[in-house]
């Protein structure tokens, strides 16, 4: 984060509050709050605006609540990394923290983000169930190469996100980063130079739908290929407007075996082989669960079919390859920034949803609030207002949506807003990559080349028990 | 950057070494001097020590939380934050941060039973505010590095791998001080093998000229650690108890 000054409207020492439920928090006078937006395990969502005279005044910002946690053991691990990842982390295509603010008297965390109208889940809804036609080629290829170049730059600084799904993929509305991607969602994501627990072990629930297979077998460890594979479902989903493998989640504790979620995968991929994938006959479902997991066979890579795309298409290639089977095969961030289908047209640009031919232009629908929700999470009587961003497309769809009118549940929707000068959009279409790069800048005093790699490359700490050295 | 020092929040927060040890005035007006305030931070950081010792959390979530309660005393007087709340504070907000979470309670039982002294006295309730007063202190700055990677990588490229347990110690020992604060990790790292080098009499003169570092720095640093080690023998827990008597923050 740039300016360094995360400012703290948490202080306020619990003097001023009148300590009891119904009084807000000091630190929200700044905000208009506008209603709820989001809920998750993890909290709420809510949409406000900056009302302070500021330069950001009149700004829509997305706050996510963080329920406490409820065995009395403070600020929740999710919220305490999300925040360490947050505050270190800076990209066009990440999330920006813009502010955290505590609650003293009832100790709870609130992390400000800036607002992004749209996200994938919507999008695909919406020209599934609304316009009933598929998503522009142009916006397609934007929204994946955007999402590829912000998670080229996690994995550059070893970060795995862990939970990428179309909900988690954020796209600002009209304004002065219009159509600009941005990954969201970071209570799952972990720094992976330390040995990686499964989630399960965190008692998180995460979607199936997008999980890698090498996962779904029982590996025990994350690598960052996990995220490629679910870049590869959202990819598919992109075309078809469908979610590539919908398997019947099996719900059980800890981390039950989730059988159906493979057979979708075998059925449009085919089985995978020792061959193909020699650490197959290493992960423990495979070897527990032969019979079942090859209970039906399934030879023929039915994919192309399944997305219509010609075995030929780079579209088809650069999608097999996130799909590879064996993690250490699949296609990295910065490999598939560099693929063919980037270079062909139409090219890729920073505004994904206004492709060049305007005829092609879809208006999606903004967010829809709830705004009989406070920051508090209760309910009150207080009629719905209208409480669409201000910034609406002309001709959108009307109103407020109710939120009890959803189909399901939706994590966090949050985006972070940096300026961008307009002349580093040339680096977009002439050299993709080139913009994941800059992770370590010129300039800086660099060691020889061991020194500085022993500041990255991590392994396990070396404990050494008893006495602290010398001067004991 | 979380995996990449020099892009890191950490790296942007060094100090200049006469901003680290700045006694905040409400601590000064109690009579708090720089060395009272050094010796209270370093009882602190064996504070630390000893309760991870209790509740078995790794090295680096020790060095953590010693270097998140050094912070704390970079912006915030003693007066204000009790160090013998922010201690065990430090030490839960770093166990989170580093993926080995310790209970509260936990922290609260082995509190009880390192210190019978009232002034050490906290309960539950008392870390969990603090944890949250210490996230805003720290600006919410939580990623830090150590050099206890840098040190490991470093020794096998001297081919040192013998002086492992040695330098390791001298590692620890640099968190007594506010070095963590100053300089980057693998600096501190390189000191340490300096010192253990010239104290197990091997010579590493090219293989240091060959790393391109100021050497002038690694030296200072390692001049810091010994000047530690000469003047420890005269701290004694007297001294230290009378300056965190002026402190008389809990009746």
């Amino acid at each position: 984060m740039g300016d360094g000054s995360l400012g703290s409207g948490g202080r306020g020492n619990s003097g001023g509050g009148g300590g009891g439920g119904g009084s807000r928090p000091e630190w929200l006078q700044q905000y208009d709050l506008i209603g709820k937006i989001g809920e998750g395990t993890y909290g709420l969502v809510f949409l406000a605006r900056i009302k302070h005279p500021s330069t950001n005044r009149g700004k829509f910002i997305a706050i996510k609540k963080f329920k406490q946690s409820k065995d009395g053991d403070g600020v929740s691990p999710t919220a305490i990394r999300e925040i360490m990842l947050l505050r270190e982390i800076s990209h066009e295509n990440v999330v920006k923290l813009v502010n955290v603010h505590i609650n003293p008297v009832d100790m709870s965390l609130y992390l400000a983000f800036d607002y992004a109208d749209h996200d994938l889940y919507e999008i695909i809804r919406h020209h599934r169930d609304k316009v009933n036609q598929a998503i522009n080629l142009y916006t397609v290829k934007s929204l994946l190469w955007q999402l590829l170049n912000g998670l080229n730059y996690l994995h550059s600084n070893w970060i795995i996100h862990r939970d990428l799904k179309p909900s988690n993929i954020l796209v600002m509305g009209e304004g002065e980063e219009q159509g600009v991607v941005k990954i969201a969602d970071f209570g799952l994501a972990r720094v992976y130079q330390a040995p990686l627990k499964p989630l399960s072990d965190n008692g998180v629930v995460v979607t199936i739908w997008y999980r890698a297979p090498e996962l779904l077998l029982g590996a025990k460890h994350y690598t960052s290929a996990v995220d490629m594979w679910a870049v590869g479902c959202i990819f598919a989903e992109l075309l078809t407007l469908k979610p590539l493998f919908q398997g019947q989640e099996v719900k059980a504790n800890p981390n039950p075996f989730q059988l159906d979620q493979l057979d979708k995968i075998f059925k449009v991929l085919g089985h995978p082989t020792q061959e193909k994938w020699p650490m197959l006959v290493n992960l423990p479902h495979w070897q527990s669960d032969v019979q079942h997991i090859q209970r039906h066979k399934y030879d023929d890579n039915a994919l192309g079919n399944v997305v219509r795309l010609p075995s030929k298409h780079p579209a088809f290639d650069l999608l097999s390859k996130m799909l590879e089977y064996d993690p250490q095969k699949r296609i990295t961030a910065a490999q598939a920034l560099e693929h063919e289908y980037f270079r062909m047209e139409p090219l890729p640009g920073r505004n994904a949803l206004v492709p060049s031919s305007p005829g092609d232009k879809v208006n999606y629908p903004t967010r829809p609030v709830d705004t009989t929700t406070d920051i508090e999470g209760t309910t009150s009587l207080q009629p719905s207002q209208s409480a669409s961003s201000g910034n609406a497309v002309p001709g959108n769809m009307p109103g407020p949506h109710v939120v009890t009118n959803r189909p399901m549940p939706r994590p966090m929707h949050m985006v972070g807003m940096q300026r961008m000068p307009a002349s580093g959009m040339a680096g977009y279409n002439l050299n993709p990559s080139g913009m994941g790069g800059g992770m370590n800048p010129s300039g800086i005093p660099m060691q020889r080349g061991v020194a500085n790699q022993a500041q990255q490359v991590h392994f396990f700490e070396l404990i050494l028990d008893g006495c602290s050295g010398v001067a004991c | 950057m979380a995996a990449n020092f020099w892009t890191s929040t950490h790296y942007k927060q060094l100090l200049d070494p006469e901003d680290a040890d700045v006694v905040h005035p409400p601590d000064r007006e109690r009579g708090i001097t720089v060395e009272d305030f050094k010796l209270i931070k370093m009882q602190m950081a064996n504070y630390i020590w000893k309760l991870a010792q209790s509740v078995k959390v790794r090295q680096r979530v020790i060095a953590t939380a010693v270097t998140y309660m050094r912070r704390v005393y970079t912006r915030k007087s003693m007066s204000e934050y009790d160090p013998r709340l922010v201690a065990p504070a430090c030490l839960y907000l770093a166990a989170k941060a580093e993926e080995s979470t310790v209970q509260a309670k936990a922290l609260a039982f082995y509190i009880r039973k390192i210190y019978s002294d009232e002034k050490y006295r906290y309960e539950v309730k008392d870390i969990l505010e603090m944890e949250m007063k210490i996230l805003e202190a720290l600006n919410y700055y939580l990623v830090v590095f150590h050099p206890y990677r840098s040190l490991t990588h470093l020794l096998q490229d001297a081919g040192m791998e013998e002086m492992t347990q040695f330098t390791w110690g001298l590692v620890n020992d640099t968190y007594k001080m506010d070095l963590i604060l100053v300089h980057p990790p693998h600096l501190i790292a390189l000191a340490c093998i300096y010192i253990a080098s010239v104290y197990k009499d091997k010579d590493t003169t090219s293989w240091f000229e060959e790393l391109r570092v100021d050497m002038n720095v690694v030296k200072n640093i390692a001049v810091e650690i010994l000047d530690f080690y000469e003047n420890r023998t005269s701290i004694s827990e007297e001294r230290v108890h009378a300056a965190l008597n002026k402190l008389a923050m809990k009746p």
